[in-house]
């Protein structure tokens, strides 16, 4: 008996010790949480995962949380749903050669609008 | 000329607009076409043998994502049954059963036919994130060096076959 109780709480103190290493620190918290609330949940299009019930983003949300404890940067997290989802997993598009121009468009727009009303003040 | 630079501005914009209207939202373009398939190790469905990426090599496949809690998948299953019986169509088909049990997945084959010439359990859905799922049922048109070359999202349908896959798989062949 004496015995067994003593299993019994080294049983209960190195699960502990196992959940304590996957429960992640306030920053990783934080970190997860601005995560999951950038990606868009594909199923449920007008929802982030932060937001989302559906099985996918459920799975998702896991699967950033594990990366996030094992020390993974935002953006290799960011990169790891990139390579599998595409552009539109991100609600915030990444710079690239096909989105450059949705980048740069409102300051040419811009451009144009000075060049445009210097001329008729003119 | 200076003048009508609004007008076609304007134009512009308002065409480039107007077709992304009629684009379908759910046909997102994946960023795997082109690439390798994603390494794997998956248990064949009701074994306890696995299946990796390397042992599907070597010929034109179709990669087929399902689930029983699919509804999509059931009414794809009969064209994916001829696929499979035809005997001039030589394509094997790897069935990926996505986020579902065994034992219901075993049942419902048995019940309507089994297309697979593999079917490996994904229970989980790991391998499924790494393909980039996001609702069943997908289909991955694989070549022999594992390369994805399509990928369908939704049910396949017999236009889908005859327009996009099979010039696709005989051009592969070639």
């Amino acid at each position: 008996m004496k015995y067994s109780i003593i299993v019994l709480f080294l049983l209960i103190n190195s699960h502990c010790l196992i959940s304590a290493e996957e429960q992640p620190t306030a920053d990783q918290q934080e970190m997860y949480q601005s995560i999951i609330q950038e990606v868009r949940c594909l199923v449920c299009q007008n929802q982030s995962i932060a937001e989302s019930n559906a099985d996918l983003a459920k799975d998702l949300r896991a699967q950033i949380l594990e990366q996030v404890i094992a020390g993974k940067t935002k953006y290799e997290i960011k990169n790891y749903l990139l390579n599998r989802y595409g552009d539109f997993v991100l609600y915030q598009p990444v710079f690239s050669q096909k989105t450059f121009l949705l980048w740069i468009s409102p300051i040419i727009l811009l451009i144009l609008i000075v060049g445009w009303y210097r001329k008729i003040s003119n | 000329m200076k003048r009508y630079l609004p007008i076609i501005l304007f134009l512009v914009l308002f065409i480039s607009l107007l077709k992304s209207l009629f684009q379908d939202e759910m046909d997102i373009p994946s960023p795997l076409i082109g690439k390798n398939m994603p390494n794997f190790s998956l248990t064949r469905l009701g074994e306890n043998t696995t299946v990796t990426d390397q042992d599907i090599l070597g010929e034109v496949a179709l990669i087929n994502v399902w689930a029983t809690w699919c509804v999509g998948c059931k009414e794809e299953h009969q064209l994916l049954l001829s696929l499979a019986e035809e005997p001039s169509i030589n394509l094997p088909i790897i069935g990926i059963n996505w986020k579902d049990q065994d034992q219901l997945a075993i049942q419902w084959l048995d019940e309507l036919g089994n297309p697979y010439q593999e079917i490996l359990s994904d229970p989980i859905g790991n391998t499924a994130i790494d393909f980039g799922v996001y609702g069943a049922p997908e289909s991955f048109l694989i070549d022999r060096d594992g390369i994805i070359r399509y990928k369908h999202i939704g049910p396949l349908t017999l236009p889908i076959w005859t327009n996009e896959i099979k010039p696709l798989i005989e051009k592969l062949n070639q």
